[in-house]
């Protein structure tokens, strides 16, 4: 299973900067966006299309079982947020505004398989969005030679907060002037341009918008605030719900009362916990047994085959051990998450490049999927791995 | 292609695609503080209005009226641009007939109507900056814009008072805001 891939001339440290987008070096000094570009078929892209929307119809109907079964302990959700989690998923309007599928395959005829889902913080936007379209401008390459339409499917997806299923050309129609506050942590470049960059599309929607960084916004039973008492209809927050529940109980119930009384909507909403937990891997290896993209996932370790440990919540391939079958550790990344439940993931093998990187494929997902790129690195995917665009070819 | 779409010319791109060219071509990229305005607009007891919060926009000018029904409860409509902007003409019309209030020596202070106070505070981003610069050079008007904009200086007096909530149906009940307030709960 093997990558082909294409030099491109890369953008210079100062245009990046130009372009706000800061974090271009990693801690090692090597440089974190790829001078290659991965080549795909228009079918191999049109592939991934189907697979991660048929992906996110199983996770649907997965956290439709999971609600009405109470299944919320056994996918690791605190129980401070399982009655937001019931309540978001209950009102179209805690619309989901967008998530990153992270598959291996789809390559060299491999089938697509999902490793996991990040509906709730997904990172890697900046990159997706913008970035790899930029360097294929760079080149002067056809810039419609790309699976990317990020931009404007998020940005028909805010619009959806307002027309829901209906034609998003209503929006103007029945918009209101409703407001929307982004949040992301003071002192994290990476989150705040992910942050800042959704709050342009949402501007560029027609939304009235502000920023206003985490530890200033102000939470009361009748809304959400920024430093200066503007109080918003809308509150986006590039922070884990888990952490929230976890770090904040106070808000996590002020947030629950908030919601109760509909004076805000959270995005994204609280039910993409369900999503993210890797628990929802098992159920969804349960619900589907013989989909295509599925691996065999248990909350046991699974007998006789190569696997992968994970915890329910954990992110950057923090706290990930790779089990032969014999169930010797053969690979490992600790992290700060061990004291979440683990799942056991049968392994597969990611498409490699002639070096032996291996690449996992990231789909963009906000009403349907809507672009693509790639991580480079090793075994497990960790927060040293590099961005890679694509072209089709 | 079937399904998949892709970025053509980078129009998709929004106001991020802008920037993106600028840069990618060598141009500076835009990093002027976009000229246009969300304003919020408040009617005060005299009946008068002053901008009681100013933010810069990407997107085109709108503002919030807050004002008070004939029983005297707060009630807040939404101005797209389009109609900023005919006001702001109606107003400049009469700046032009020497009659408009934006002119006169004490207008801001007690406040103005609503299309003087839009005129005073975003004449630049709605009727362009050779009007706008040319109505900052009469003495009255900037002062007058100056004193009708309390954005700036009167946060924090004004969230003592009490706010005015929507009286529009939607999925946000609620009828007023509350003062009480807790402190940022993520320790900033």
């Amino acid at each position: 299973m093997m990558i082909t891939l294409q030099k491109a001339n890369p953008l210079e440290d100062k245009t990046l900067e130009e372009l706000g987008f800061t974090w271009h070096t990693d801690s090692d000094g090597s440089k974190y966006v790829s001078d290659e570009l991965v080549q795909i078929s228009q079918d191999e892209a049109e592939a991934y299309y189907e697979a991660t929307n048929a992906i996110y119809d199983m996770y649907v109907e997965a956290a439709e079982y999971v609600i009405k079964n109470e299944l919320f302990f056994e996918l690791g959700i605190p129980f401070n947020l399982v009655d937001i989690i019931k309540k978001s998923w209950d009102n179209d309007v805690h619309w989901h505004i967008y998530g990153r599928f992270d598959l291996a395959g789809g390559i060299d005829d491999k089938p697509i398989k999902l490793i996991e889902f990040n509906a709730d913080t997904p990172t890697g936007l900046f990159e997706t969005a913008l970035l790899q379209w930029a360097i294929l401008k760079h080149n002067e390459m056809d810039e419609e030679k790309q699976f990317n339409n990020v931009y404007e499917a998020i940005s028909n997806n805010f619009k959806r907060l307002i027309t829901l299923f209906d034609d998003t050309d209503n929006f103007n129609e029945r918009y209101d002037g409703w407001k929307i506050l982004f949040s992301s942590m003071d002192g994290n470049d990476e989150e705040e341009a992910t942050t800042r960059l959704l709050q342009q599309i949402a501007t560029d929607a027609g939304f009235n918008t502000s920023f206003e960084y985490l530890g200033n916004v102000q939470f009361n039973e009748n809304g959400i605030l920024d430093a200066h008492d503007n109080s918003y209809e809308y509150w986006f927050k590039l922070y884990p719900w888990e952490d929230i529940a976890h770090d904040e109980p106070e808000l996590a119930t002020t947030i629950s009362n908030i919601i109760s009384n509909q004076k805000a909507i959270i995005l994204n909403p609280a039910y993409t916990l369900l999503f993210q937990s890797k628990g929802m891997l098992k159920i969804l290896s349960d619900l589907f047994p013989d989909s295509p993209y599925l691996l065999k996932t248990s909350f046991e370790p699974l007998e006789g085959i190569k696997q992968v440990e994970k915890t329910v919540f954990g992110r950057e391939g923090a706290n990930t051990k790779i089990i032969d079958s014999k169930g010797s550790v053969l690979e490992e990344v600790e992290g700060p998450y061990g004291n979440y439940k683990k799942v056991y993931q049968e392994y597969v093998e990611f498409p490699k490049d002639l070096q032996g990187a291996k690449y996992q494929a990231g789909i963009f997902f906000a009403y349907e999927a809507c672009g693509m790129s790639f991580r480079k690195g090793g075994e497990i995917m960790n927060n040293m791995s590099k961005f890679v665009g694509h072209v089709i070819v | 292609m079937k399904h998949i779409s892709s970025i053509a010319g980078g129009v998709a791109l929004g106001s991020a695609g802008i920037i993106m060219m600028s840069v990618l071509s060598g141009c500076e990229a835009p990093k002027e503080e976009p000229k246009n305005r969300y304003l919020v607009i408040e009617q005060q007891a005299n009946g008068k209005y002053i901008v009681v919060e100013e933010m810069p926009t990407e997107g085109p000018s709108r503002a919030i009226i807050r004002e008070k029904d004939e029983n005297g409860n707060p009630i807040e409509r939404f101005m797209n641009e389009a109609e900023m902007k005919a006001l702001a003409e109606q107003e400049y019309q009469k700046v032009q007939s020497g009659n408009s209030e934006t002119l006169k020596d004490d207008g801001g202070s007690a406040g103005m109507g609503l299309a003087g106070t839009i005129l005073a505070v975003a004449a630049g981003s709605l009727l362009g900056n050779m009007i706008g610069n040319a109505l900052m050079n009469n003495k009255n008007f900037a002062k007058n814009s100056a004193t009708s904009n309390r954005s700036a200086y009167s946060r924090s007096a004004a969230s003592s008072a009490a706010k005015s909530g929507s009286g529009k149906k939607s999925f946000f009940g609620g009828k007023s805001t509350s003062s009480s307030r807790s402190g940022g709960f993520f320790g900033g």
